[in-house]
């Protein structure tokens, strides 16, 4: 058995575990369900040393690494099918990290445990077989489990309006997903195996062109192809115009659900665009490079301006999530080497950063009960803690040299500018507003006159400094030698990179 | 037709010999008992169609036509056959909560399903008519069985009224369609027709008329208005039982007619792709939208039911687009593994519904608000087979969708999937909206307290509640068996 089908199913089975227990036993639940998701981490940590960098991945099926693959419904060829490659290791491995370090931070739960330590692991799940799948039915099957648990997620333990966001969030996503099913039917229905001549949901013999007939040859067919596809993927970056449920259900969903939505899910829909998009209709999306970048710029300068605009402490957070994935749309829409490495690098930091944003903000609602930015003031003389893991972390969004947000969003703008040089000089100002409204907010929270309600307040507790530490360390690690993380994807993304820079436009 | 040996071989008709005998039986037993009358007759019942799908397994290797051609076995037939039972099984025992001391609602239910039976194998348009018949009219009765309820007497009576006329529209069509060609056998008419020349006109406006009738029984849009009168004013296990069974006829009565329709060359603009295709846009989009205003679950469910039919007709639209091939055979295959899905989905559905009824004395939705606090396994029962009704992953209703899409898309009836699609996200609101009331709010008002003390499943509730519950998990993950069981029956 492949070590990548024990972290896919190990949460549920955590879950069934926890289901199990007795109901008010909370200490029992929450530790289950941390060492399930410590097991999960150190298996996922294991694999690091084992991974061949060099191996390629993407459409090589040989060089795929810990594969796994049984025939499951030989009557439609679908395969039980998983691997990792470049692209998707450093996704799993932000999965495992940030499951394992948001169930301390749920540990203020106290309302139905069992049920949220339970969907916790079921969408965790998903999450990792989203990412190691190498089947499209079976990644469609991930990729859907994931909507249930996150429904009850936000419906159930969020804020005041949680129902109205979660259900905003099911139907946005719902509407991407059916569109992916239809375009992904097309696909199969015209992809021929190499082998037995039958269609296939390989996603590898998809990627291959020689492999594809019928009527998804038409340019027609495959710009609609890409529509569809794109939809699917941008609902879940999430793109601009289809951004508006996040601000929405980032607000209202718990602490650790929103570290999740934020650090693991937003980059499936980056992820999906590279893993399906990309080599399979290479062409197609070459011709509409364009359009990606300009969502991407779209994304980075309105999600910069309308962070600016808020005054709550967490919706500020989720529009700046916004504005960061616009930095992975731009370096991805370049197809060159360092921008598509910065794109997947900038996916990776984007997830301990604004997991840390996440958890800082959690960390000042459970205390102050409240989020408004302008409600504080003076913090920084009663939390001097909090103050400098929120300084790191607001520099680490701000692209600060040392920090590791620094160095993807570098060789985002290096490989960018090579390709679009309009779009990157305008992209550069959205750093300029990042720091602009980060350092507002810092001033504003921190600093003048302490409050008089918070001055007593109590600092960051020892549960919450072991979540957050983790990624500090991290962050400023990667800012400095980001070599652990950028060696595993280069071979990969070089590929990627090749592949599309060879291909002819429509 | 072939006459020449007088020689009848009543062997293929002993499922049906069977049931009549099996029917009589329990009926005098029926007639012996003192009490508990009705759960005797379930208990019968379910054994007697117990034993019907172990004969009609054991008769499966028998294909041909038989009684002057006018009975057909096949692979579609046995599949239907067992369709049935599994249903009736399923119903008889929601039944005999409601129905304790009286049988005939039992019987009702069985001589139901002799008509399905007589349909399943239906080769010749006066069979068909008459199974038909023998569907409906246990079922008007049924409607009606709630006999103190005003609502039940206007449901039947809506249901006689519509079935008459349903019927009435089929048998004129019928009659012009064996005017044009002569034959009452179906392969022979399918042969026959399109090739008599200047009977384009009668041959279109028959084909439609019996679409029409055939809609009426599935509920399709615009016949659909008698079904939520029905399903609202019938006893609930009675309705659960509609939702599935007689529907599933009607779509059996539709494949048996389908090499009919896809003679009809088009006439006026009307073929038969596109008769299907507008009824299915039109059922599913006016069904889901229907359903979102609904409060009663009972009538959110007719809606639901409504829509469903207008997925599967789907199906029957790549089945008219390709009479024959590969296309053919997987959207057959794809609407007989939806009609599985469906009735282990829907029947769990009103499984629950009945619980809460029972219960709380209502179905209103109010009654669910707060469930998933007081009877979290009702709940969670209920939630598993409404995001199966909506086709979400990893259940057995996103296999059924996906079945239909994969037939759609091969098809390249794209038009038709992407309505599907946008209707799809439509359905999700009013079926989140109960999955929403019941874990995320709290029980309102007075009825707090009735809903705070809870609705357990009891011994045989419980049974039900497996029964529906296992396969719709378990075909969402491994459907590979059914799927290959399926396509040996399609051929």
């Amino acid at each position: 058995m492949s070590p990548l089908t024990l972290i896919t199913f190990l949460p549920v089975v955590g879950a069934a575990v926890i289901l199990a227990l007795p109901r008010h036993n909370h200490k029992l639940i929450q530790w289950t369900a941390l060492f399930t998701a410590l097991v999960v981490l150190i298996i996922t940590a294991s694999l690091y040393p084992q991974f061949d960098m060099q191996k390629v991945g993407i459409n090589q099926e040989s060089s795929f690494q810990f594969t796994e693959k049984h025939a499951w419904i030989p009557a439609f060829n679908i395969n039980y099918h998983v691997g990792v490659d470049g692209l998707s290791f450093p996704m799993v491995l932000l999965t495992a990290l940030l499951s394992f370090l948001c169930i301390p931070a749920s540990f203020g739960i106290k309302k139905g445990v069992q049920g949220y330590f339970a969907l916790f692991l079921l969408l965790e799940t998903g999450m990792m077989g989203t990412f190691v799948a190498l089947d499209f039915f079976l990644f469609y099957v991930f990729w859907e489990i994931m909507l249930l648990p996150m429904y009850f997620l936000i419906g159930i333990w969020g804020g005041p309006r949680r129902i109205y966001a979660a259900i905003k969030f099911f139907l946005y996503t719902l509407i991407g997903s059916v569109m992916m099913l239809v375009v992904m039917l097309m696909l199969y229905f015209n992809t021929v195996d190499p082998v037995t001549g039958g269609h296939t949901f390989n996603m590898l013999h998809m990627m291959d062109q020689a492999n594809q007939t019928g009527i998804i040859l038409l340019n027609s067919t495959r710009i609609l192809m890409f529509f569809g596809l794109y939809i699917g993927f941008a609902i879940k970056i999430p793109a601009f115009p289809f951004h508006t449920w996040l601000p929405d259900a980032h607000v209202e969903a718990p602490t650790a659900i929103s570290v999740i939505l934020a650090g693991i899910l937003l980059k499936m829909g980056t992820y999906g665009i590279i893993r399906i998009l990309y080599p399979m209709l290479p062409e197609t999306t070459v011709s509409f490079a364009w359009f990606i970048a300009l969502i991407g710029v779209i994304n980075i300068i309105y999600g910069a301006f309308c962070a600016m605009a808020q005054k709550d402490l967490k919706k500020l957070v989720a529009y700046s999530s916004i504005s960061h994935m616009g930095y992975v749309m731009l370096g991805m829409s370049a197809f060159t080497a360092a921008g598509l490495q910065g794109a997947v690098f900038q996916m990776f930091n984007h997830g301990t950063i604004t997991a840390m944003l996440f958890l800082l903000v959690g960390v000042i609602y459970d205390r102050a009960h409240h989020r408004e930015i302008n409600g504080f003031g003076g913090l920084a003389n009663v939390m001097p803690r909090y103050m400098g893991i929120t300084l790191l972390a607001f520099f680490a969004g701000m692209g600060l040299p040392g920090l590791s947000g620094f160095i993807s969003e570098a060789m985002v703008f290096i490989g960018a500018f090579q390709v679009w040089k309009v779009y990157t000089i305008i992209a550069i100002f959205g750093i300029i507003i990042t720091a602009g409204y980060l350092l507002w907010t810092l001033q504003r929270v921190f600093f003048g006159e302490t409050n008089p309600k918070y001055l007593d307040i109590e600092d960051i507790n020892g549960r919450e400094l072991f979540t957050l530490v983790p990624l500090g360390v991290i962050v400023i690690f990667l800012g400095i030698w980001p070599h652990p993380v950028l060696d595993l994807m280069n071979s990969s993304l070089a590929h990627i990179s090749e592949i599309m820079r060879s291909v002819t436009p429509l | 037709m072939n006459q020449s040996p007088i020689n009848i071989d009543l062997s293929p008709m002993i499922p049906e010999l069977t049931l009549v005998g099996g029917l009589l039986l329990l009926l005098i037993v029926d007639l012996l008992a003192k009490r508990n009358k009705g759960i005797i007759a379930a208990v019968g019942g379910s054994i007697l169609l117990f034993v019907l799908m172990i004969i009609t397994l054991s008769a499966e290797e028998k294909v041909g036509s038989y009684l002057f051609g006018s009975v057909v076995q096949d692979g579609i037939t046995v599949f239907f056959r067992l369709l049935f039972c599994l249903a009736g099984i399923i119903s008889l025992g929601l039944m005999s909560y409601k129905f304790k001391d009286e049988g005939e609602p039992h019987l009702l239910i069985l001589s139901c399903i002799l008509g399905m039976f007589l349909l399943a194998g239906a080769n010749d348009i006066i069979m068909l008519f008459v199974s038909i018949e023998m569907v409906s009219i246990p079922a008007y009765v049924l409607a009606g069985y709630g006999r103190k309820d005003l609502k039940s007497a206007e449901a039947s009576l809506k249901y006689v009224l519509y079935g008459a006329v349903s019927s009435g529209m089929m048998l004129y069509g019928f009659s012009l369609l064996y005017g044009i060609s002569g034959t009452t056998n179906l392969p022979e008419m399918a042969a026959k027709l399109g090739h008599v020349s200047g009977t384009s006109l009668p041959h279109m406006i028959g084909l439609v008329l019996v679409f029409a009738g055939i809609g009426y029984k599935i509920a399709m849009v615009p016949f659909h208005f008698w079904c939520p009168d029905v399903y609202e004013g019938s006893p609930t296990a009675v309705t659960a039982f509609f939702s599935v069974a007689p529907k599933a006829a009607g779509f059996a009565a539709l494949m048996r007619l389908m090499p009919v329709y896809v003679t009809l060359e088009p006439t006026y603009g009307v073929t038969a792709v596109g008769m299907i295709t507008i009824g299915s846009a039109m059922t599913m989009t006016l069904g889901n939208l229907g359903a979102i205003w609904q409060d009663s679950l009972k009538r959110l469910l007719a809606y639901s039911s409504i829509a469903h039919a207008g997925y599967l007709l789907m199906g029957f639209a790549a089945i008219a687009a390709y009479p024959e091939g590969e296309i053919h055979d997987l959207a057959t295959a794809a609407v007989m593994f939806y009609l599985v899905v469906y009735v282990f989905m829907n029947l769990g559905a009103f499984l629950v519904v009945d619980l809460v009824e029972r219960n709380f004395g209502g179905e209103h939705i109010k009654w669910f608000r707060g469930l998933g606090k007081s009877s979290p396994l009702p709940a969670l029962a209920l939630a598993v087979f409404l995001f199966s009704l909506i086709g979400l992953p990893p259940l057995a209703g996103f296999i059924g969708k996906f079945y239909l899409f994969s037939a759609l898309v091969k098809g390249k009836l794209f038009a038709l999937a992407i309505i599907a699609i946008a209707n799809t996200v439509v359905s999700l609101f009013y079926y989140v909206r109960i999955i929403r009331d019941m874990f995320l709010y709290e029980a309102e008002g007075n009825i707090a307290d009735q809903v705070a003390s809870g609705a357990k499943f009891k011994t045989l509730g419980g049974i039900l509640a497996l029964v529906t519950v296992i396969p719709t998990l378990i075909l969402g993950i491994f459907w590979g068996q059914l799927a290959n069981w399926i396509h040996l029956k399609v051929w």
